[in-house]
Formats: C-alpha cells, structure tokens, sequence
C-alpha cells in the first residue's frame, strides 16, 4: 500500500469513529490485496510507510469477496465492478484475504 | 546485552520516496522501520540502538564520503553486529548495503549481514564481503526476510557455527568448505547420474560458475570506412614478452604499436599463452591475430584502416572478473580512439 494511502487511512481512523469505518479494497492480485489488508489490520508489513508497527485493526474486505457483492445493488455492481470481477482471480483472492484476516485476527 | 546498529534507505526511513534519494546519511537513536519487525525478531537478545538512514543516490553519487559519514555515525554506538536492508531487487539501495557493510567489516571488524534478491547487483559486487540473505525481489517479502534475519543473527549472537547456504539461507559466497562424507566420491557420483538419467532431481556437489551472455553488437554498415581494431586472448606479444604478460591466470594486458607491420614473423613476435602448442602461433602470430590480411583487406578497400595498436593478453586460468576489468578498460581506449570494430580472436 503506498505511503500517501496509509497516510490518508491512518488519518481517516484517528478523525473517524472506527466503528463506522470499513476499508474495501480494490488491488488486482491476491498478494497485493493481502499486503494492503495486513497494512490496515495489523501495520505495514513492509515497514515502510506511516502504518509501520500501527496496529489499526480496520474492517477489511476486497470488493470481490461475496460479503461486499451481496450487500450491493446488483445493477450498480454489475456495472461497475462486473468486468473486473470476470477477469480478476477472484478466488486467489477472496483465499487470501480469508488467510490475511485470520492470521491477524490470531 | 548485544548491540546492533542497522542501515536502511530514505524510503524505509520513512524519508520519502526517489524524490528525496539525495538524503545526506544521519542517524537515529532506536529503531526505524523495518527495524522494528526485525528488532521484535531478536526477542531481546539483541538490540537495535540505533539506525543509520540514507538516501540511495546520495549514497551511489557520494560513495566514498557516504561510507566516512556512515563509519563514524556507526563508530559512536560502538555495535557488536551491523545489518543493513534488506534492500530485496532496489539496485542503489542493494548496492549501498553491500558497500556500507563491507566498509564497516574492514574498519569495525564486526559481523555484517544484509538481505536482499539474487538479482540485485549488490549480490555481484558484495557477496563476498558480507553474508547476504536471501529474499524475494519486492518488499513483499518483508514478512520473511526479517524471521530469516532474526534467524541468523541470533546465530552469530549465539556463536553458532553458521552452515552452508542451503541451511541458512544466504547467497553463496563462492567458498568451499571440507567436510567429511560418508560414502566415497565415485559412488556419489554414479548416485547423480543414475538421477540425471532418469529425469529425477539431483543437487550437484560442484556447481559451475554462472556465466553472462554478451549481446552481439548490430552488423556494421559501413566496413569500406570502419577502423578495425584486434584484440586477443590469445597471448601474442611482441617477441621476448617486454611486459611479462603470465603464461597464465594473467594479472595485466599488453597494449602493443603495430603500426609498423605488415605482417608477423618468428622475428617480430611470439605468444606467450602456456595453454596450447605455441608452435604455430611462434611460428607465425598472424595465425592468432590476422595482421597480414587485415593489411591486404585495407589495401583492397574492404575495410578502412586497421588501429595502430592491438591489445593481448593471456586467456586461459585468467579471471571474469579481471577479463571484465580489462574489457572494459581496453574499449574505452578503442571507443576513443574512433574504433568502429573489433576482431576478438582467442586461439
């Protein structure tokens, strides 16, 4: 996750009420995804940027993962995320954000 | 209790991206970035005091006064171990950590470790003078580079014999190591070929040396015009070899005026190559580098002018890296010299 992006939803987290703020993400391969997901859960895993060694603890889901889908106007997600959801890896994907969350979660 | 000072670039400081890579090198009580995953690694046996930060062309552009800098800041804390990166395929910032560690291991004389891909052209440079971990090429790999380094360095903390690259997980250094096998070399050899003969996996016990590939130069156009230079490994020099070029594993190139010849006699010149039967090229060095014809090709309007010098050395048990060295000191000259081609005969 780039810098100027943990910097913005590190100060989205400290401006809002966390339990109102859900991080969807939108990466095209599961490894981005998960590393972006592990940034907002439990720091920046590539030390690097402002969330390193800060434990957010954000909701966190990919735009893909059927928890998102269901909850959309299937019209809206058809149009607007439909094409991606045909070429993207959805599976690899939805499998590591399972993985990301529960090796947080642990 | 065992103190680490660590080296990282401006990016990992938290510095900035390529934008602020000119960042003068300065240092930070504590740990930084990826030290603090690294630091958590350690659990207390070690600890990070301080952590160097510098940006990666500062480094590069400013080699020799960026490792003064670095050595001093380092020299303050008084460290038992030094690590820098892992820098994983960041070309600048591979390069600066195999530097900095192998001006700290010659001034400080403490262990140094760095981590980085195999690719990464520190590797090349540096593999020798420091133990290089492993990792992937993107700092995705993060998650395992810093349990790898954590790994080793509570290693050296422990006085642990550190085993082969295999077991440890480092670039290997190119030192071999006597050990004792059980079974007797011939049997493990007809062990390998039985594998290699039915397609199944095997680990060599006498890796060859990786070797590039150079990509031919495009055609050149326009020969009638061309200046041709010859450049040889074939040892020909002139006769009584004034340079005392090695009959092997050569320490020096010669540079030699040909400007004078038309052809090479018995008289003229001679090789000095231990690696072949000399006869030939003793009694005539024409037949390693072609002198005779290149004149006639000149006379004939085939090729431009054929360089007033050519350069020789000695090929066989000689280095890559010296070869490397030498070629490309010996192009420079011919590409100021307005060479436009060379012919490059071996023997």
């Amino acid at each position: 996750m780039d810098l100027e992006i943990q910097k913005r939803v590190k100060e989205f987290a400290e401006s809002e009420d966390k339990d109102n703020l859900i991080v969807i993400l939108g990466g095209a391969e599961a490894e981005a995804a998960g590393l972006a997901a592990e940034t907002v859960l439990s720091g920046d895993p590539t030390f690097a940027g402002p969330l390193a060694g800060v434990a957010l603890n954000l909701p966190v889901y990919h735009v893909v993962e059927p928890i998102i889908k269901d909850n959309c106007d299937a019209q809206v997600y058809d149009d607007q995320i439909g094409m991606m959801e045909m070429v993207l890896d959805v599976e690899a994907i939805c499998n590591e954000m399972d993985e990301i969350r529960s090796s947080c979660a642990a | 209790m065992i103190k680490i000072v660590h080296y990282i670039n401006q990016f990992y400081g938290g510095i900035g991206g390529e934008e602020f890579a000119n960042h003068k090198p300065e240092i930070r009580e504590g740990v930084v970035g990826p030290g603090m995953g690294l630091s958590a690694q350690l659990k207390g046996k070690a600890e990070i005091v301080a952590t160097v930060i510098c940006g990666d062309t500062y480094f590069n552009e400013n080699i020799e006064e960026a490792k003064t800098a670095v050595i001093a800041m380092v020299k303050k804390y008084n460290p038992d171990i030094f690590v820098a990166g892992p820098a994983f395929n960041a070309g600048r910032y591979g390069v600066a950590c195999g530097a900095i560690c192998q001006a700290v291991k010659n001034e400080l004389n403490i262990p140094v470790i760095t981590a980085m891909y195999p690719e990464n052209p520190g590797v090349e440079m540096y593999v020798k003078d420091a133990y290089i971990l492993e990792t992937t090429n993107s700092a995705a790999g993060m998650r395992k580079a810093l349990p790898a380094l954590g790994k080793f360095i509570t290693k050296l903390i422990n006085n642990e014999e550190i085993g082969s690259p295999e077991e440890e997980g480092y670039i290997p250094r190119g030192i071999r190591v006597n050990y004792f096998n059980e079974r007797r070399g011939s049997a493990r050899a007809v062990d390998l070929l039985v594998k290699k003969l039915r397609g199944e996996e095997f680990t060599t016990e006498y890796p060859m040396p990786l070797f590039d590939n150079v990509d031919p130069h495009a055609p050149v156009e326009d020969m009638k015009n061309a200046k041709i230079a010859i450049v040889t490994s074939g040892g020909i020099v002139p006769k009584g070899n004034p340079d005392h070029i090695e009959s092997s594993s050569a320490s020096k190139y010669g540079k030699y005026d040909i400007s004078g010849f038309d052809d090479l006699t018995e008289e003229t010149h001679e090789t000095a190559h231990g690696g072949y039967d000399p006869t030939y090229a003793n009694q005539d060095s024409d037949r390693v580098i072609p002198v005779d014809v290149l004149r006639n090709m000149v006379k004939e309007g085939k090729i431009g002018s054929l360089h007033n010098y050519f350069y020789t050395t000695t090929g066989n048990g000689t280095s890559v890296a010296n070869a490397k060295k030498w070629g490309a000191e010996i192009a420079k000259e011919l590409v100021a010299d307005g060479v436009n081609a060379v012919i490059l005969t071996s023997t």
